[in-house]
């Protein structure tokens, strides 16, 4: 049987034992970590349940630093629109021509 | 304005965030550049099908100083890559000088129904915290159906 990967506020209810409302409560108050999918409508990734169910939920906590690097170039490999321009004034240019 | 120590708690609390969705990737550190600048970059994989790779959240700002201990956010890269279901979204402010001059703005975003095919290279976006980037992201996952990339404003 294939597990499921995220999972309803009534499956969590019916798990815990417990009503669909004290689920949407702790949703709300962060104990269970959930997503919104919809206007109303929550889901819980499977993972992030177990992990309740374990007690092992992450706390937030200040990031370690790190060393000093050199400053990256974020979103290396996409193509910037520099060449669009060019295509665009070379395109003016022909039609001036 | 925030401050080297609100940084620190900003990347732990995404880092924090992801791990409780049940993401795997190490400790992020909040690193200092040769340019003055902080930031950080991470790589989270989620759980779920990992046919043929697993779906994938990609977080990386810089933040540039302003003034005492303070910093400001000057750029991002939110991506999120869901190889099961072959699609993409993301978004992006890098590189806003060529925005500026190409299309007046600073920010953009993607989509990609198929990855590696978009309709469109680049589309029109707003500015957009980490939190919500994720928050977005994960009402995506997993779900059935298109990403609506057709509802998008094409910048080129």
């Amino acid at each position: 049987m294939q597990t499921k990967q995220f999972l309803s506020p009534a499956d969590i209810a019916q798990e815990l034992g417990i009503s669909s409302a004290t689920v949407l409560r702790m949703i709300h108050s962060g104990e269970l970590p959930a997503i919104l999918v919809s206007e109303r409508i929550y889901r819980i990734p499977a993972a992030s349940f177990e992990m309740y169910k374990a007690g092992t939920l992450r706390v937030a906590s200040a990031a370690p630093l790190g060393r000093v690097k050199r400053r990256p170039r974020l979103a290396q490999g996409e193509v910037l629109p520099v060449a669009a321009a060019a295509a665009r004034g070379a395109a003016v240019s022909r039609a001036r021509r | 304005m925030t401050t080297l120590f609100e940084l620190r708690g900003h990347l732990g609390t995404l880092a924090a965030t992801l791990w409780n969705y049940g993401a795997t990737f190490a400790v992020p550190t909040l690193d200092t550049y040769d340019s003055g600048e902080v930031g950080f970059s991470l790589s989270a994989e989620l759980p779920g099908s990992a046919s043929p790779k697993p779906a994938v959240i990609k977080l990386a700002e810089i933040w540039a100083p302003a003034g005492h201990d303070n910093f400001s956010r000057s750029e991002y890269e939110y991506d999120f890559i869901e190889h099961p279901l072959d699609r993409r979204r993301a978004f992006h402010g890098h590189d806003p000088d060529h925005f500026a001059r190409e299309f007046r703005v600073l920010v953009h975003e993607h989509c990609e129904e198929h990855l590696g095919s978009p309709a469109c290279d680049h589309y029109y976006g707003l500015p957009i915290s980490g939190f919500e980037a994720i928050r977005q992201f994960a009402s995506l996952w997993g779900q059935p159906g298109p990403l609506g990339c057709a509802r998008l404003r094409c910048l080129s």
